[in-house]
């Protein structure tokens, strides 16, 4: 029974970390940029969603909209100041341009919010649900649904339409997509402010029962990055799945080992997955 | 001969010159502090920043009620001409390098005459090395790691007390619970697993185990974890008497919003200070921790006390009431600044002199330890604590029974 | 690349300039200069000349800043015994990381740096052998001179500047060796090195071992200065990304790029830190991130290849000048072309 339940709390903050790292994977299958800053994006969703909530009295469809107009239009922003110029760029300069932008994004926030921990109400989505006598964490449940609805949302947005087809025609070859008409950095550009909208949504939900402060950036982002690497670079399914395995890896090492493992089972897995098979589970190869 | 004398009243005089300033100008006393202003302990820094701040203006002006506190007569430092003590600030980022780098700055460029800081133990560990090495005296106001003071440093004094005396009041407390007919038996400790975690806990298990208290549960988590809830249905599993708890405020805010979320109630919680004496858990999760117990050696106290006084001097600074860290603090800076005025000189050796020899009684704190008095250690013997109790999202003291405000509520109230 | 009498006026400069002030806090800006500058040149080996951008070389700062304390704290003995064994063990993890991940091309390799020095760092904080989250401290006041424990800043500066010329020296032979043109190639493009007969695994793996000896001398440096080492002063991920900004902010891939990058950015950090500090906003942290994204996004080759390019300019307009002066001053027969 408390197995049913641990597996249960691990499945949920498994989609949760697939919920924010879904944007990250998009950007990194789509032109090979790694995005330090993504955990910085999701952090900001959530003050945008705190302070839509207290301000304006948005409820959490709303501020959660309007998180993720924000971060699209900063993903945007990012894309095409920083970006666009130091893609074409030595390696160095790429790794170097968003590990500057944390910096920037991450204390800029401490500077204007300050540095307490802010949160929102605790029942905002509503108690836990009793499931049998297996308890549902409500916001987090929430967040897994989103989650799936945003892994199939752009899985068909990517596939079926044309805009879809049009970012993935640039991924693939770039020169080629011009050839046939298709403006690659607009198509980046779209690609970025997706990323960034879907790590706004994802820090609306998380604010709802995570605390929020400047440097919570720190530790999601390092968890993006193994759901991402493990899920395989640019499979949005691919980081939906991985993020379910990892979470239930950690809540099962947390119970049977002890919580410290549960950071070593993790990374150990990702040096594990990068050496033996780097493409990931889903990834093209 | 003669040239003898000269060259004699020569290097009098020019000593006299070198000494003569602090004679007749009474220049201000500098006194230099270290915590951490920006990165995650930001806002514990900053907060114990202003009490400081505060002490040293109730010192340098007179305010009314606090004349009962030593140097609370708002003349300066009496025997030293009624010179003011001068705040110097620097910010460490909560990194050991940068704390010694600015402890440095602090002693060698900005001459302080003392030193008061800094929040992280890692940080303390440093900054005082330094301070050691220079011979400056250096007053931690609240690390509560045990090596500290347990290096043979001759310039390193600690008011706070430490891990061994919460892990103690705690013990005492659970025995206390049993003889009132309460289970006390079997203790969960739940920690965070940086230096401040890991040094708390393993003294409390060290004293448990002496005690023939049984850990049923010993849980390390990492700060920085976004998802608690395998530790919570550990603990659900376990069924201690007692939780404590030993974390900072993101990770002891998420606990609470855990243990409401698997429906969890535990007996009794007990919170190490830190995190759950942060305005922004009480704010966040008070109405889910209501009954949680927390370690304090500051009480408001009545209307018109000194402590009251003192609160409404912070209050006015930042917003807020007084935590206990930056009161404690805010003793170290008091205990400092009486020291070198009972040594009547800046000079280091005549402040360490002072220092060796404090002898305060608990009526001229504004903490509540029984007393200041350092062992050859720099250890403060008579620092103390009493426990605090979260009734309708304020700390009550509970324990021990002569600093009781309210008696304890049994079991662990939590969420509505 | 520099005229002899530069090179002269910088050596003169660095030899000179703990004595020249009577600052203990200049003293120590200066030792934290040239320690920066060790562990960004050690750096530079690997991400600049080689072009493998590594952003987890802390493991290798770890680990030799927490040997010269744990044998003091097993022993008693003088931190120097541990330098030797710090080197010993970065060199191990240099080979065992560096086989299987310097397949990976870009970013995976930086990433795997990445993990491994994550990795690294969590099992020693939860290790209580070396001291787990806690860490390690030395002897803080000296027992005798091998100690290392000095009050005066001075004898540090001299130590570290020793260092960083014995491995600058290096870089500059290496630099001009067949060893260096390999380099060179496979920074340029690793299949068409390997088409040329570069043995880049080989190339690869050695410099990494190079940078791992002086990335752990660094850190030894560190520990012996500081007296204290712990999971995130050793093995974080901050120290790994400060030498690749203080390389960067240079000029990765060059002699004294990393030199410059220290020259400017510690002063600057304490600088900052002071004059910002005291209200706490974290305003430093911000001037970084954004001189951090201007270099990247304007001059990725750091601020000597700026003044490279200003210095070309300024000739090749001085070459025209002189053209056209030229020009001008013949007689008609050259006019009208």
């Amino acid at each position: 029974m408390v197995l049913m339940q641990v597996i249960v709390a691990g499945l949920l903050i498994g989609a949760v970390y697939a919920l924010f790292s879904s944007g990250l994977t998009l950007v990194w299958g789509m032109m090979n940029v790694i995005n330090f800053a993504h955990g910085e994006f999701v952090m900001l969703g959530m003050y945008v969603s705190f302070w839509a909530f207290t301000l304006l009295h948005f409820g959490v469809a709303s501020f959660s909209l309007a998180a993720a107009v924000m971060l699209f239009i900063l993903g945007v922003l990012v894309y095409i100041c920083l970006i666009k110029r130091v893609m074409r760029g030595p390696m160095l300069a790429q790794i170097l341009s968003t590990f500057g932008l944390v910096l920037v994004l991450r204390y800029s926030a401490f500077w204007a919010f300050g540095s307490t921990f802010v949160s929102l109400p605790e029942d905002i989505l509503g108690p836990s649900l009793n499931v049998g006598g297996i308890l549902l964490s409500a916001p987090k449940l929430v967040a897994g649904c989103v989650a799936l609805a945003i892994t199939i949302g752009m899985h068909l947005l990517l596939t079926r339409t044309m805009l879809g087809s049009q970012i993935l025609a640039v991924a693939e070859n770039r020169n080629a997509a011009m050839l046939m008409g298709i403006r690659p950095d607009r198509m980046q550009a779209i690609a970025w402010g997706l990323s960034g909208a879907s790590a706004g949504i994802a820090g609306a939900l998380i604010a709802t029962f995570f605390p929020i402060s400047a440097t919570v950036g720190e530790s999601l982002g390092l968890i993006a990055f193994v759901v991402v690497t493990f899920g395989g670079f640019g499979s949005v399914p691919g980081a939906m799945l991985a993020g379910l395995i990892i979470g239930l890896i950690e809540s099962l090492s947390a119970f049977y080992f002890g919580p410290i493992y549960q950071d070593v089972f993790v990374y150990a897995l990702f040096v594990l997955v990068l050496w033996i098979r780097p493409r990931g589970l889903m990834g093209k190869a | 001969m003669k040239i003898f004398k000269k060259l004699a009243t020569a290097a009098a005089l020019s000593a006299s010159l070198l000494v003569a300033p602090q004679a007749y100008a009474a220049p201000d006393v500098k006194i230099g502090v270290t915590f951490p202003l920006s990165g995650n302990s930001g806002n514990a820094g900053k907060s114990a920043v202003a009490a400081i701040e505060v002490a040293a203006e109730i010192i340098n002006k007179p305010h009314p009620g606090l004349e009962s506190l030593p140097l609370g007569a708002g003349v300066g430092l009496p025997n030293l001409g009624g010179a003011k003590i001068k705040l110097v600030i620097a910010d460490h980022q909560g990194s050991p390098s940068e704390g010694q780098a600015q402890t440095l700055r602090l002693i060698t460029q900005e001459k302080v005459a003392g030193m008061v800081g800094a929040y992280q133990s890692a940080v303390a560990l440093t900054a005082t090395a330094i301070a050691e090495r220079y011979g400056v005296p250096f007053i931690v106001g609240d690390g509560v790691a045990a090596n500290i003071t347990e290096r043979g440093f001759k310039w390193t004094f600690r008011t706070t007390p430490i891990a061994s005396d919460f892990a103690n009041a705690y013990m005492e407390f659970l025995g206390e619970l049993k003889k009132a007919g309460h289970p006390g038996d079997k203790v969960a400790i739940v920690f965070e697993n940086t230096d401040y975690g890991v040094s708390v806990s393993g003294t409390i298990r060290e004293i448990a185990k002496k005690r023939g208290v049984n850990i049923v549960a010993d849980i390390a988590y990492s700060a920085n974890g976004a998802d608690v809830s395998a530790q919570v249905l550990q603990l659900k599993e376990k069924k201690p008497d007692a939780i404590i708890f030993i974390s900072y405020t993101s990770d002891a805010i998420l606990y609470m919003k855990t243990l409401k979320s698997l429906d969890y109630r535990p007996q009794l919680i007990i919170g190490d200070n830190s995190g759950f004496s942060d305005p922004a858990f009480i704010k966040a999760v008070g109405e889910l921790a209501e009954g949680a117990i927390n370690r304090s050696a500051w009480s408001i106290g009545a209307k018109d006390s000194v402590t009251w006084r003192i609160n409404e001097l912070f209050k006015a600074k930042t917003g807020q009431d007084m935590d206990d860290t930056s009161g404690r603090d805010m003793q170290a800076f008091f205990v400092l600044a009486e020291a070198i005025n009972r040594a009547g000189s800046t000079k280091p050796e005549a402040i360490q002199t002072a220092l060796q020899k404090t002898d305060l009684k608990a009526n001229q704190l504004m903490m509540g330890y029984n007393g200041v008095k350092f062992d050859a250690k720099g250890q403060n013997v008579l620092a103390s604590a009493y426990l605090i109790q979260l009734i309708n999202s304020q700390y009550v003291s509970i324990w021990p029974a002569t600093a009781a405000e309210k008696p304890l509520v049994y079991p662990f109230k939590g969420w509505k | 690349m520099m005229r002899r009498s530069g090179w002269i006026a910088l050596a003169l400069v660095l030899v000179l300039f703990p004595l020249s002030f009577d600052n203990p806090y200049y003293e120590q800006l200066g030792s934290l200069v040239l320690l920066a500058a060790i562990s960004a040149s050690a750096w530079n080996l690997i991400g600049g000349y080689a072009g493998q951008v590594s952003v987890g070389n802390a493991v290798f700062f770890g680990a030799g800043a927490y040997m010269p304390l744990l044998f003091y704290k097993l022993w008693e003995v003088s931190p120097l015994y541990g330098f030797p064994a710090g080197i010993a063990v970065s060199v191990a993890i240099a080979i065992v990381i560096g086989i299987p991940t310097f397949r990976l091309s870009g970013h995976y390799f930086s990433m795997a740096t990445i993990a491994v020095a994550e990795l690294i760092r969590i099992v020693v904080s939860n290790w209580d052998f070396v001291g787990a989250s806690i860490g390690l401290t030395g002897p803080a006041v000296a027992r005798d001179w091998t100690d290392l424990v000095f009050r005066s800043s001075i004898p540090y500066y001299y130590m570290f500047l020793t260092v960083l010329t014995v491995l600058l020296v290096m870089t500059y032979c290496i630099e001009r060796s067949r060893f260096g043109y390999y380099l060179r190639a496979l920074r340029s493009g690793e299949r068409a090195a390997r088409s040329l007969g570069v043995p880049v695994s080989r190339c690869k793996l050695y410099i990494f071992i190079l940078s791992a000896v002086f990335t752990s001398l660094a850190g030894s440096l560190y520990a012996i200065k500081f007296g204290f080492a712990d999971p995130a002063s050793g093995f974080g991920i901050l120290v790994s990304v400060n030498m690749v900004i203080v390389a960067a902010l240079g000029g990765a891939g060059r002699l004294l790029g990393p030199l410059l990058g220290a020259v400017i950015l510690i002063p600057l950090q304490s600088e900052t830190n002071t004059l910002f500090g005291g209200g706490g906003t974290g305003f430093t942290y911000i001037l970084y991130g954004g001189i951090i994204m201007l270099i990247a996004r304007f001059e990725p080759g750091g601020l000597l290849e700026l003044w490279e390019r200003i210095r070309d300019r300024r000739a090749s307009r001085r070459a025209v000048a002189l053209k056209e002066a030229l020009a001008a001053s013949l007689p008609n027969s050259q006019a009208g072309r």
